[in-house]
């Protein structure tokens, strides 16, 4: 496994390239990257969605908010394409999926009283199967919908616990090369695996620091060999199992000056100057400010606010940080399980 | 079974907190009083809203790139150990720090963190805390304190504001304290201030601070302060500054002014006498006899006589006034992204006088009667009326249905009025406060008259006319 690149940049602009708290990412079929630009709904507008590349070309953005008209975005949460290029955009207070093409179209809106989705509770994550069916988190009743591409309800599982199979606000979801699903359970510290038919397997981690331990996982992908990829966003951490459970690795993050970030400070020479001045590598901390938090708050290059983990088509692994507002990459990941 | 006074345990949640509510004073009641002051002032178990819920909800908290108090006030709005907040906007409005100057909101919530662990310890290690604390050390410069060209901002604000008050301390005591904390700085000094003088978010967001001591730019030279002579480091000089009566009558005399009864501001004092000298004899001593415990010294001065007597006889702080009105009506342990409601009433209480992070200057915000203006008086009475008169707010509805059970069928307007007074925190009136709400129950009994049940909307009247009242500004 090694760290590719970082892309991104801090920016609190209302539009234009940079990010302000993103959130998720999903990639179009021609290899670019959408990025769900979070933003707070104390800002006056800028959430919305912008398109990269893995070059650090940037391409454009569309959506705005906050607010309540269908045409906008409130609290997004979570997106995912379909083979059809189709992009789905969770909205947890909204209460809806929104449904844009890949040049930003809005296409269809769900949810919230419409004619599709009409109960939605609080979705947040959100995948497809192998059967280009959606898999949609209800994080209020701990319930996943199976949903088909025309918005209407297939099956669903789950329930709100934490008992096995069910769920306290669970947030992202993926599934395996085989169809298994795995939720990321967000108040029960845990990643729950589901076969495709919704019967639970296993549990994978416990609640706590240690390796293998998790504090409110936010997000899970699978690689093609098996190994599974948690964000663990409390702990401000990624860990890496494989599909039994099992720990494997820890990555704690590695950025380095992303293009964009090079840029600004080509033009801002008195903080580059201040910069190359500083150690930014810390590795000595007071002791009450050494929780992961307090690290990840103080250390530049590791994760802050690791929210998101997801796969290109080459399995690349990209990790979005909501509170360092960049994109971390790493390649050869399963090389971690094949160790 | 009630073995304290209601209204006594009521003043003393004023107080120590933000107000009592119906149900928390029954509680309250049920132990004697020196056992609710223990229960304040040792809480134990302490419960808020779960940051990583305030997190997942609201990422900007997270990174704290908001220029607002909302996250602090998610943990006051919700705690069940008031007093700790308390003491942390105490020593805030003492050892005043505005984030503005800083930019680094980050390091200005590990500052009121730093409050609310060592706020009720010994003031040495309090002093010692806050002078590592990188949030102070930027705002009063000391991180370009150098052993060969000091800055002796932060050696004069911890002598004249922190610990002695003007009169106790010469200039040249200040230079020396100066050199004490040469090298007691923040790690990466140059590029961090810089960040924060720029206001800068780029390129990945704010960095937070931590402490650190550069024994290279520290002058380990020979020092005399106050008296003593000694190769004086920061902590030292700090022991010295602990000891001195003055410093036990200035913070007796901060205690007494924010938990007892409204001084005149601090710059006042060394020609103003104390309100009320025993109350601060007693306190001085406390502190002298307990190793300086700021504990100890709550201890006596709830326990006292002076306290128990002076029930209403403080302005309610903005914070106070908004935090103690939302903690009443509603509940903010279930968070939604898009409710920026916590947002919006922290400016309120800015736009009153008071933002918490950002007081007016290194002297904190005079209190007691200067909260009141005309225009800041309008906007408290209507932010109070406006939270106290929706049913729709779960507290009101709460105190609605006690109000409900505790006005019989019989009852007159009198039992209606002494109702709402106590469901509102056992509020105190004046005679004449007192007949006017009389006046609109007398009427709302006529209309109503016969009903098998109060009217609510009759409630939530005498609700907005009480949160008008004087009184209401009181605690």
């Amino acid at each position: 496994m090694r760290y590719v690149k970082s892309i991104g940049l801090n920016s609190n602009q209302q539009r234009g390239r940079g990010f302000n708290h993103p959130y998720d990412i999903a990639f179009s079929s021609d290899e670019r990257i959408y990025v769900l630009n979070r933003m707070y709904p104390q800002s006056s507008d800028g959430i919305r969605v912008q398109i990269c590349d893995i070059n650090d070309e940037w391409y454009g953005e569309f959506g705005h908010g906050p607010g309540y008209s269908n045409d906008k975005f409130l609290v997004p949460v979570c997106m995912v394409f379909d083979r059809n290029d189709r992009l789905y955009v969770t909205d947890e207070s909204l209460n809806q999926i929104k449904i844009f093409d890949k040049s930003g179209e809005l296409l269809d809106v769900w949810g919230a009283n419409g004619s599709k989705l009409a109960n939605l509770n609080g979705p947040s994550g959100i995948s497809l199967d192998g059967e280009d069916h959606l898999l949609i988190v209800e994080q209020y009743k701990g319930v996943i919908k199976r949903i088909d591409l025309e918005g209407n309800l297939v099956s669903q599982f789950g329930g709100k616990g934490s008992g096995a199979g069910e769920f306290e606000l669970p947030w992202g979801i993926s599934t395996d090369k085989n169809g298994d699903i795995y939720v990321a359970d967000w108040r029960n510290d845990r990643v729950e695996r589901f076969d495709e038919d919704g019967n639970w397997i296993l549990s994978i981690g416990s609640p706590g620091q240690a390796e293998g331990q998790l504090h409110r996982p936010s997000s899970v992908c699978i690689t093609s060999s098996g190994v599974v990829v948690v964000a663990d966003w409390g702990n401000e951490r990624v860990q890496l199992f494989d599909t039994s459970g099992n720990f494997k690795s820890i990555i704690q993050g590695d950025a380095d000056l992303s293009k964009w970030s090079l840029e600004w400070l080509d033009v801002n020479q008195d903080e580059l100057s201040a910069r190359k001045n500083s150690n930014l590598k810390i590795d000595e901390l007071p002791d009450h400010l050494s929780t992961p938090y307090h690290r990840a708050s103080q250390i530049e290059h590791i994760f802050w606010g690791p929210v998101s983990v997801k796969l290109d088509q080459k399995e690349n692994l990209y990790v979005t940080e909501h509170s360092r507002h960049r994109i971390q990459i790493f390649e050869n990941i399963e090389s971690v399980v094949s160790a | 079974m009630v073995n304290t006074d209601r209204k006594l345990a009521a003043h003393l949640a004023r107080r120590a907190g933000f107000g009592a509510t119906v149900d928390e004073l029954d509680r309250y009641v049920t132990m004697d009083y020196e056992e609710l002051v223990d229960y304040f002032l040792e809480p134990g178990d302490t419960r808020y809203v779960d940051e990583d819920l305030i997190f997942r909800r609201h990422p900007n908290l997270h990174a704290q790139l908001t220029h607002n108090p909302m996250f602090w006030a998610y943990r006051m709005l919700t705690t069940n150990s008031p007093l700790q907040e308390k003491v942390a906007l105490l020593w805030h409005g003492i050892f005043a720090t505005a984030e503005p100057k800083i930019n680094n909101y980050g390091a200005a919530v590990n500052q009121i963190n730093m409050f609310r662990d060592h706020g009720l310890g010994t003031f040495d290690n309090l002093l010692i805390e806050l002078s590592k604390d990188p949030a102070m050390i930027v705002w009063l410069d000391n991180q370009t304190n150098h052993k060969d060209q000091i800055n002796e901002n932060y050696g004069r604000e911890i002598l004249e504001l922190f610990s002695m008050g003007v009169g106790n301390y010469t200039e040249e005591d200040i230079k020396e304290c100066a050199r004490a904390f040469t090298g007691w700085t923040l790690k990466n000094p140059e590029y961090m201030a810089l960040m924060g003088a720029k206001d800068s978010i780029w390129p990945y967001g704010r960095i937070f601070w931590h402490f650190e001591y550069d024994a290279n730019d520290h002058d380990d030279g020979e020092k005399t302060f106050l008296g003593e002579t000694g190769n004086f480091n920061g902590d030292d000089v700090i022991r010295i500054i602990a000891k001195q009566q003055a410093t036990s009558k200035f913070v007796a005399r901060h205690l007494y002014n924010f938990f007892v009864a409204d001084e005149v501001p601090v710059p006042s004092w060394e020609h103003v006498s104390p309100k009320d000298e025993k109350a601060i004899e007693i306190l001085s001593e406390t502190y002298m006899n307990s190793n300086y415990s700021i504990k100890e010294m709550l201890r006596v001065l709830f326990n006292s006589d002076f306290f128990k007597a002076a029930r209403f006889t403080k302005v309610k702080s903005p914070a106070e006034l908004v935090l103690g009105t939302l903690r009443f009506t509603q509940d903010f342990y279930q968070i939604d992204g898009a409710d920026t409601s916590v947002y919006d009433v922290m400016e309120e209480s800015g736009f009153m006088g008071q933002k918490l992070t950002n007081p007016p200057s290194v002297e904190g915000w005079h209190t007691g009667e200067e909260w009141i203006t005309s225009g800041s008086l309008v906007d408290r009475v209507n932010f109070a009326s406006r939270y106290l008169s929706d049913p729709e707010n779960i507290g009101v509805d709460r105190m609605l249905t006690r109000v409900e059970q505790l006005v019989g069928k019989h009852d007159g307007p009198e039992q209606f009025v002494d109702a709402c007074l106590s469901v509102l925190g056992e509020i105190e009136v004046s005679k004449e406060t007192y007949e006017s709400l009389m006046v609109i129950a007398d009427h709302s009994y006529s209309v109503n008259l016969g009903s098998d049940q109060i009217d609510r909307e009759a409630v939530v009247k005498i609700f907005q006319l009480i949160s008008s009242s004087r009184e209401f500004q009181l605690c």
